[in-house]
């Protein structure tokens, strides 16, 4: 017996797959009932399974250089996490404590402060340059403390495995981890159930006309690939305003050489928040008024 | 009167545990938790807990809170034992119907049970005494020219007719105790196999004196015929006084890990330093509420055990100061001696009034430890690529008066840092988003800076916008 050889395989029936709940298609976001915390940004909770952070998972944003941008990200979550604990929790300070492990840089109080992080429950964890294994063994043990609410880790050399471990610690313990690694790990194989690249974005503004400032991409989450990266505004208002005015201040000033003719912009109509200012850049933006 | 008797055996009968008399001790300790009567009888404890049956809620309760403690101990200790325990009226009875192990009435106790007459266990099975009750029965001045005072003495003290007293066990202001290690150690952190038959003692000690521990001391005792100091130790302390002793441990083993031993150690003592009365230790017991229970240490552990590790510097806190220059406005300041501002800002009393935190939204949110100088070109600075200035500029001037503590006595010129002016601008990276540049003046020779090279300024990065 011969098989033609061009007989047309008859193309796979689509039967209708079983309407269950607990059916997860690739094609859709999975929907299992993880905890989840609000990320703060609407366009990026749509774009998360489950809409939000996922909690008792590692999440791992990676970023071109670190240092840049994280705060705008993460500071919605973190500082709802916070005070959450501490109105839920019988002790004032009871599972608030915020641990930072190889962060690149200071941590700004001041600048934090604003973004409503309650810094004095912020420890941070700062090693010798190259002393890895210390980094990923005190984020280890930072996960297991009971009176964490969410740990924040660089780890740039670190590999899957050690990555692995820390999945596992925070699935076991429900905490919010982040880990921060550099571009260069895209291409290497992550435990992590949701990956995000995060980059600044040079002043691009997106649909609803807010100046977006930070650009994410999901690599990797529990649904179907993203096509086009999201674009956040993350900075704190008074700062856009800052930016905005002076923008329309060059503008204005090109406009004046051009016409002469001084034009008081629309966007220049920011409310000027009512307590002391106690900024003098803030003047840029009062200026106008 | 309420007596209780106390023996740690084996799970298997018959066999001995290893250390017999240390567990006893250790029993004892644990048992003046309840009572400050506790006596070693024989084999057994034996303790007076009537003066505390109504702090603890009755006996049932008492001897449940008793069980618990004991096997929560032998469990956190990894030691395989079951404690046998037995009530009576007086701690002869008690010792006696721990003795027998089934239970009976005190007059029924077999003669074999009452310490004083096994001397003459043959002579009594032959005159047909079996039980306390017969003994009773005979006449009392021939029983003492026959066997002696003393089985008369336990007899009268058996059925309370004399106070049942003993010279009871009194635990040491300091607990120290020195273990003679099998073998030559040379590696720091093989000291703890020695240090983990230590601790139950330690710990034992702590619930028996209802205190928990601050500080201690670990000495290790070297071989003496090196030409090496005869010991070596270290102190461990920790911020809240503890009876559980598991995080302790891991203290003490972290600092082991960084020990190197001079000579080989042939034994070990522990003593403790400092130690706090824990209130109402005794009474409390642990809540049964899921809520309550902690899946995991607490911050305070946390810190301390971090510090231990990678040291006290690599672990911080924030620290607000009211100062105007960014710099000076936080300190980053190590957790272990902050803990106090970790429960909460609202908590420090010695400070006369709260510092005035600042908090804007116009500050960046990364700082660099030390501003970094930046290149410039055709007097703008540069970063990774050409840099747009955005905004600016913000001037922040430090007086003299507010300069930090180096060369105040010095004359203005010839300090090392004379006051600057700063010119702070944010400007736009292509890749590094918003960064916080500033441009330097220094005011005592700004003079001479305008009249040279009127052109030049200083560039530094201070922080990121992130």
């Amino acid at each position: 017996m011969t098989v033609p050889f061009h007989t047309p395989i008859a193309p796979p029936r689509r039967t209708a797959a079983p309407d269950i709940a607990s059916v997860w298609r690739a094609s859709e976001l999975s929907d299992e009932r993880l905890p989840t915390l609000d990320t703060g940004y609407a366009d990026l909770n749509r774009e998360l399974p489950g809409g939000g952070w996922p909690q008792g998972a590692l999440i791992e944003i990676l970023q071109p250089q670190a240092g840049q941008h994280e705060w705008g990200l993460l500071a919605p979550v973190l500082a709802a996490l916070q005070m959450a604990k501490s109105c839920t929790a019988a002790t004032q300070n009871a599972k608030t404590l915020l641990v930072l492990t190889g962060a690149p840089y200071l941590p700004f109080g001041p600048a934090l402060r604003a973004r409503q992080l309650a810094m004095h429950r912020v420890l941070s964890v700062r090693t010798n340059a190259g002393n890895a294994p210390a980094l990923l063994w005190a984020t280890r043990e930072a996960l297991q403390c009971a009176d964490v609410a969410a740990v924040l880790a660089w780890l740039p050399d670190a590999r899957s495995a050690h990555l692995r471990r820390l999945q596992i610690a925070a699935h076991t313990h429900n905490k919010l981890l982040f880990v921060f690694r550099p571009l260069r790990a895209q291409h290497e194989s992550s435990p992590a159930p949701l990956r995000l690249l995060l980059e600044g974005q040079a002043s691009v503004r997106s649909e609803n006309g807010e100046g977006a400032d930070v650009q994410v991409q999901v690599l990797k989450r529990r649904g179907p690939p993203l096509a086009s990266p999201l674009h956040l505004a993350t900075r704190p208002a008074r700062l856009s305003a800052l930016l905005l005015a002076s923008r329309e201040r060059v503008r204005q000033r090109r406009q004046d050489d051009a016409a002469a003719v001084p034009v008081v912009p629309a966007a220049m109509a920011y409310p000027i928040p009512s307590h002391e200012a106690t900024h003098a850049l803030d003047r840029t933006t009062s200026l106008h008024h | 009167m309420r007596w209780i008797a106390l023996q740690a055996c084996t799970t298997e009968p018959g066999a001995p545990l290893p250390d017999q008399a240390l567990v006893q001790s250790q029993l004892a300790s644990l048992a003046l938790a309840f009572t400050p009567r506790v006596a070693l009888l024989d084999e057994a404890v034996v303790m007076d807990v009537t003066a505390s049956l109504r702090l603890f809620g009755g006996l049932q309760r008492l001897l449940r809170l008793l069980t618990q403690r004991l096997t929560d101990f032998f469990a956190s200790n990894h030691t395989l034992a079951v404690v046998n325990k037995a009530c009576g009226a007086t701690s002869l009875v008690a010792l006696g119907k721990l003795r027998l192990a089934t239970l009976s009435r005190a007059g029924e106790l077999p003669m074999h049970t009452l310490s004083a007459a096994r001397p003459h266990l043959d002579v009594l099975e032959r005159t047909g005494c079996r039980t306390w009750n017969d003994l009773l029965q005979l006449p009392r001045d021939g029983m003492a020219r026959r066997f002696g005072a003393s089985l008369l003495a336990a007899l009268d003290r058996a059925r309370g007719a004399v106070p049942d007293t003993y010279s009871w066990l009194v635990l040491p202001e300091q607990f120290e105790e020195k273990l003679e290690l099998g073998a030559l150690l040379t590696h720091g952190p093989s000291l703890m196999v020695g240090v983990e038959r230590l601790l139950p003692s330690l710990q034992a000690w702590l619930v028996g004196r209802q205190r928990g521990l601050c500080e201690l001391q670990l000495t290790w005792h070297m071989d003496p015929r090196r030409d090496t100091p005869p010991t070596g130790s270290v102190v461990v302390r920790t911020d809240q006084p503890a009876q559980d002793l598991r995080h302790i441990t891991a203290l003490v083993a972290e600092h082991l890990a960084q020990q190197t031993l001079a000579a080989p150690v042939h034994s070990l003592t522990l003593q403790s330093l400092v130690s706090e009365p824990l209130v109402n230790a005794t009474a409390a017991t642990p809540s049964l509420l899921i809520e309550d229970r902690q899946t995991g240490g607490s911050a305070l552990a946390l810190v301390e055990r971090l510090s231990a590790r990678l040291g006290s510097d690599c672990v911080q806190v924030w620290r607000p100061c009211a100062d105007h220059r960014p710099e000076q406005m936080q300190s980053w300041v190590p957790a272990q001696s902050a803990l106090a501002f970790m429960a909460g800002p609202t908590l420090d009393k010695r400070a006369k009034q709260p510092i005035r935190m600042v908090c804007d939204a116009l500050y960046p949110s990364w700082l660099l430890p030390e501003p970094l100088a930046l290149r410039s070109i055709s007097n703008s600075p540069v970063y990774q690529g050409r840099l747009k200035r955005v905004a600016g500029p913000q001037r922040l001037e430090s007086c003299g008066w507010l300069m930090n503590s180096e060369g105040l006595a010095q004359p203005l010129a010839q300090r090392a840092r004379p006051p600057a002016i700063r010119d702070y601008f944010i400007y736009r990276s292509e890749q590094a988003g918003l960064l916080w540049v500033y441009s330097e003046r220094l005011a005592a020779d700004e003079a001479t800076a305008t009249a040279h090279r009127p052109q030049q300024r200083a560039w530094f990065l201070h922080g990121f916008f992130a």
